[in-house]
């Protein structure tokens, strides 16, 4: 008796599923031979435009690009677990200390090519040629003119240390590793004792709890609930461009967008695996990712700048130019530790 | 077991195998818990713990950390259990307008997940100047996404088993609000107790909801130990002890279950009409049931339709990729995470060896690690052995989920009394054969649940998914959480409400079997 009595036979209910199951696999070109025209890449961007190019790269060169995107921190342990069997040639990842721990950990070879060094600048780029620097953003202030007396100099990250914007600064929590970083760059360019000194006069102006994510952020101080905070410029940039809607638009209007002078900034970069199967066309998807003409379409659809100069992107072009503080990414790769436990002595959670 | 031969004069009954081949029973039970286990063991051995055990420390971070969690646990837990309870009663057995749709939409909540939940519900208050930040605001967002757990299983209990003891109410005059508390309340603790454990689980789980609120919580410290610290051992300490917590839910279940030991053989038979509710208590009723769902479906909704201007949509064949990507592993998730749920829950029945039983106890402890770090000691075993990325994530689920399918089952079979196994062996039934011709067909309603769950919990699942995916295959849920962790709420929408409506399509053509046996409508 096959048949249960309630008249479902166990043969009837498998059917559907595995068809299902079959037919996923298959719809999603899961292949498990290897053409000898294509990469792997491990991406931790997820914006729907980096897709549009990589499709153009393959447009361009016949090389397929099989993509997984996800977290940082998940790609660089998955890589490593897979160690030569990996099938990633290219892993891509955003800001300075998660690429500074994937070079820590081996997971890049060195590759030397004329085209990167022109294109990427020196301190974007890892001195022995393991990563580099596709796209930069910067860690901005935004000001609610309304709520900060013109009389305050807000022009450096160090302002916002000043007593007299007490209760009026907003912070992301240090779990942020944009936050992470930008600690990252004042202890090079300041030294241990002046950044716990400014991460303290920080923490004494919060007006609110620390914030979790950006754009309540901006919106916080663009409705006067905070005067001042710290943001990545993408952000603001997104929500002025009207892209994330015709409210937020309005209301970014009025906020004062300050480049601090100078800046910090941070990547989104790649290198070639090192057990990369196909090392030469890893390197020309990276190249062309640098390159001005690849670079842009990385940058500006997602309202990043370019490697060099400030791009042709509207919202960032009104933002106007900014003094790049010239920190290598490197270096702040390997303070990230010494910079989590400073702001955690210091009161930012 | 007495395998006696037929008594001198008895009829001679059909007999299945010969001697009833439990070793087969034994094999299956330790071949799912080491495939359960073996992550786990992985894991500590990988961090280094049992060689330096002094070096792990809690410290301050992770006292808050645990503090957190514990105090979602009980706040969550409460909740859960009156609204789920109150919730899976209303709908089981009152009669009131709209009952029909509002037990089906008991199920919404389950399908949202909490993370979308959370950063609507942010992205919405920042507009207004409300900062929803903080464990009160995160326990709130935790009960919607798990109450229906407790909803699920109770419900289920209310509407099968012990209709004739309500019936026995009736007769002797005790009323709606006596049969609950006295009959019916008391005979369900099993299944809150289960609903219970469940959802304490997925709290000592989250991550993406309480992240987002700003609640550091045991789960987002392990990851941050072993990822951003470098502290592996520190990271299996935190572990450990949420390890603890969830082994004290499901004892804590386990004796509440045993204490409150009824057998009922279930439905059949002319079934007594349900309570019909009029005036304020039908509207009290109406709002109960309608408020849970309305908030969770009703945020993003809310959220859509006053930024309709930010609404992106990927073109068609993507979404029907990802929905089908989605559909597959949910389905092929659950057929996996129920045959081993069932085998485990069978096996508790039937192997009364000690240690056998705590094994399976054990097995379903895959679901208290944090996804993300089941994935990580995934890798472990996985990568060596170059397992493909797609079996390496079903055996994901199934580890994660094992739980969720044993724990409806455990409850459903502790209800059976076991004189049912025994008049079937005593006929020469083997296990095998009382499983098919016995235990399955009365465990039909658990058996779909658990499914459900499975099915939803994978659907929406993400920390495994989004780590141990093969190339090019985005589901559902990755795609939404992408977008949200990008802060776009407007781009994960449209594949989150897909998500809903792939729940919900499950939820449907559950109905039929959960209202089989329905009581004939009230005459009024």
């Amino acid at each position: 008796m096959n048949q249960l009595p309630h008249g479902i036979p166990l043969a009837r209910l498998l059917a559907p599923l595995m068809a299902v199951l079959a037919a996923s696999t298959a719809l999603t070109g899961c292949k498990g031979g290897r053409e000898a025209g294509s990469i792997g890449v491990y991406s931790a961007r997820h914006y729907n435009t980096d897709k549009a190019l990589y499709r153009r790269f393959t447009e361009q060169t016949g090389i397929r690009v099989n993509l997984l995107e996800g977290k940082d921190n998940a790609l660089i342990e998955r890589l490593s677990r897979e160690g030569s069997t990996s099938p990633a040639d290219v892993l891509v990842l955003v800001d300075a200390a998660r690429i500074g721990k994937a070079s820590q950990q081996g997971l890049f070879q060195p590759v030397r090519s004329a085209a990167l060094e022109r294109d990427v600048p020196a301190h974007l780029r890892d001195p022995g040629g393991r990563w580099y620097g596709l796209t930069r953003r910067v860690r901005l202030i935004v000001l609610n003119p309304a709520k900060i007396n013109a009389a305050i100099p807000v022009r450096t990250y160090a302002d916002l240390a000043d007593p007299r914007l007490k209760g009026q600064l907003c912070l992301r929590n240090s779990l942020s590793v944009y936050n992470q970083s930008l600690v990252a760059d004042q202890l090079i360019q300041h030294g241990p004792a002046s950044t716990a000194t400014w991460v303290k006069g920080m923490v004494a102006n919060l007006g609110q709890s620390l914030f979790s994510s950006d754009i309540p952020l901006v919106r916080a101080v663009a409705r006067g609930d905070c005067g001042v905070a710290l943001v990545n410029s993408y952000y603001v940039a997104r929500m002025r461009s009207g892209d994330a809607g015709a409210e937020d638009q309005q209301l970014t209007a009025g906020l004062r967008v300050i480049l601090p002078d100078p800046a910090h900034v941070n990547i989104s970069g790649a290198g070639v695996t090192r057990h990369a199967r196909n090392p030469r066309a890893a390197t020309r998807l990276i190249e062309f990712l640098a390159s001005p003409s690849g670079g842009r379409g990385y940058a500006e659809a997602n309202h990043e700048y370019p490697l060099r100069g400030f791009g042709e992107n509207s919202v960032l072009k009104s933002f106007g130019p900014f003094r790049d503080d010239g920190v290598s990414i490197q270096a702040m790769g390997e303070r990230n530790q010494e910079a989590i436990r400073l702001m955690q002595q210091n009161g930012w959670q | 077991m007495t395998s006696s031969g037929p008594a001198p004069g008895s009829v001679t009954l059909p007999r299945a195998s010969a001697p009833p081949r439990r070793s087969l029973l034994v094999l299956l039970v330790l071949l799912v818990a080491a495939l359960a286990l073996a992550p786990l063991v992985a894991l500590i051995g990988f961090s280094g713990l049992l060689s330096h055990p002094l070096q792990a420390r809690l410290g301050s971070a992770g006292g808050e950390q645990l503090a957190n969690t514990l105090l979602l646990l009980i706040g969550v837990g409460l909740a859960g259990a009156v609204l789920g309870t109150t919730n899976g009663w209303l709908t089981a057995s009152c009669h009131f307008p709209g009952r029909r749709w509002l037990r089906i939409a008991q199920l919404l909540p389950l399908a949202t997940p909490t993370y979308l939940l959370a950063a609507t519900a942010i992205d919405l208050g920042s507009r207004f100047s409300w900062r929803l930040h903080g464990p009160g605001w995160a326990a709130l967002v935790l009960t919607l996404g798990t109450y229906s757990y407790v909803f699920l299983l109770s419900t289920e209990s209310f509407a099968v088993s012990g209709r004739r003891h309500l019936e026995a109410c009736r007769s002797l005059g005790v009323g709606p609000w006596g049969s609950f508390l006295r009959v019916a309340l008391p005979m369900a603790l099993p299944a809150i107790g289960a609903g219970v454990a469940l959802s304490g689980m997925e709290v000592v789980n989250e991550l993406g909801a309480v992240e987002l609120l700003g609640v550091p919580t045991l789960s987002g410290g392990i990851l941050q130990r072993w990822q951003n610290d470098g502290d592996p051992q520190g990271a299996a300490a935190l572990a450990l002890i949420a390890l603890l917590i969830v082994s004290l839910l499901v004892a804590a279940e386990r004796l509440l279950r045993r204490r409150s030991r009824r057998w009922s053989v279930g439905g059949g038979g002319d079934i007594p009409p349900r309570w019909q509710l009029a005036g304020w208590r039908a509207l009290l009723a109406q709002l109960l049931t309608l408020l849970p769902p309305l908030l969770s479906l009703g945020l993003p909704l809310v959220w859509a339709l006053i930024s309709r201007d930010q609404l992106q949509s990927e073109s068609f064949g993507e979404l029907a990729g990802l929905a089908l990507r989605s559909l597959g592993l949910g389905l092929g998730g659950a057929a996996l995470t129920l045959a081993g749920g069932l085998l485990l829950a069978v096996a508790r029945r039937w192997l009364p060896d000690p240690a056998l039983q705590r094994l399976t106890f054990i097995a379903g402890m895959g679901y208290a690690v944090p996804g993300a770090v089941l994935a990580l000691a995934l890798m472990l075993v996985g990568s060596p052995l170059q397992l493909p990325p797609l079996l390496l994530l079903v055996w994901g689920y199934g580890d994660r989920f094992l739980a969720v399918s044993k724990q409806g089952l455990d409850a459903a079979l502790e209800r059976l009394p076991p004189s049912i196994d025994e008049a079937a062996t005593g006929l020469g039934c083997g296990w095998l054969a009382v499983l098919r011709r016995v235990h399955l067909p009365l465990l039909r309603g658990p058996l779909l649940v658990g499914a459900l769950l499975v099915f939803v919990d994978v659907v929406k699942e993400l920390p495994l998914t989004f780590a141990l995916r093969p190339f090019d295959f985005d589901t559902l849920s990755v795609r939404v959480y992408q977008y949200a962790s990008d802060e776009r709420v407007g781009a994960a929408l449209i594949p989150a409400l897909l998500i809903l409506a792939l729940g919900l399509a499950a939820a449907l053509a559950l109905v039929p079997s959960l209202e089989r046996g329905e009581p004939r409508p009230p005459t009024s």
